[in-house]
């Protein structure tokens, strides 16, 4: 697993290469936590480039998300496919985590959010 | 049957999964095409959940001592026996251990609208394949996956997708 994390204005540009596991999200971690205390407005996530994630990585993933939108900032993932995307529709995260903050328009017979 | 005797530390997952992701090509004549991909990435994702659930929850804090005898890393740092049968159109694979067991009935669904953190393994074990679970000495996980072949045709459109 690698990861990228650049601060431009406004944004925090996260990229996670890899496996993102229970092996490697303990390298994540500490970075994760310094970019959630840095208070950023927005968080985009680019998982375009990760080929396998699992539960624990999935907690690292929803936790930024929480705790950034708690304090007010969003968080837009990007870029998912294959079995990490698999694992996010499995788990509804794609309703939650890609319907929020992707900004795509809505499908037009969309009536409510409970109809994701 | 494969059969892999590994340590229950994460670092031997990944050798865990190889062996599953390759045993995967043996229920067919032709590992190949959309359905198979989904079929390999289903079943390597459970057992990785599996793996985890052993060495996190099963091994949680027991000390790394590799170089002990065999018998004494199964019963001190904690071992990992994981067999792979497969046939055409089937896979089935064991895990056994040799920490505390839990019922995995027992465990409630994730509350999806919460965005809970944690929890999430045993649903995708559950979710990806058929799973059984018989708590001793050792506990013996059963994770098995049908796989279905697929028509010529529908490879033909597939591959034109």
């Amino acid at each position: 697993m690698r990861f990228e994390i650049k601060a431009a204005t406004g944004i925090t540009h996260l990229a996670i290469e890899g496996e993102l596991d229970a092996v490697s999200v303990s390298e994540l971690r500490p970075d994760l936590e310094k970019l959630v205390k840095g208070r950023p407005t927005v968080v985009e996530v680019d998982l375009s480039s990760l080929r396998m994630v699992d539960s624990s990585g999935i907690g690292a993933l929803v936790s930024l998300y929480k705790r950034v939108r708690a304090q007010g900032g969003s968080v837009v993932i990007k870029g998912l496919r294959d079995q990490p995307l698999a694992i996010f529709r499995l788990l509804r995260l794609d309703r939650v985590m890609l319907g929020a903050d992707t900004r795509s328009p809505p499908p037009a017979n969309k009536q409510s959010k409970s109809r994701h | 049957m494969i059969r892999l005797q590994l340590l229950g530390i994460l670092e031997h997952r990944d050798v865990a999964l190889r062996a599953v992701s390759t045993a995967c090509k043996l229920v067919t004549p032709r590992p190949q095409g959309r359905a198979w991909n989904d079929f390999q990435m289903k079943v390597v994702s459970a057992v990785g959940e599996a793996f985890n659930n052993i060495v996190l929850h099963g091994y949680a804090n027991r000390p790394a001592r590799a170089q002990r005898g065999e018998q004494q890393i199964r019963e001190q740092q904690g071992s990992i026996d994981l067999r792979i049968q497969t046939r055409r159109g089937h896979i089935r694979i064991e895990l056994r251990d040799w920490g505390p067991g839990f019922d995995p009935r027992r465990v409630p669904p994730p509350v999806f609208d919460t965005l809970p953190e944690s929890g999430l393994g045993l649903f995708i074990m559950q979710s990806f394949m058929e799973m059984a679970f018989r708590s001793g000495r050792p506990n013996l996980l059963t994770l098995s996956k049908r796989y279905v072949e697929r028509s010529s045709a529908v490879r033909k459109s597939e591959g034109a997708t």
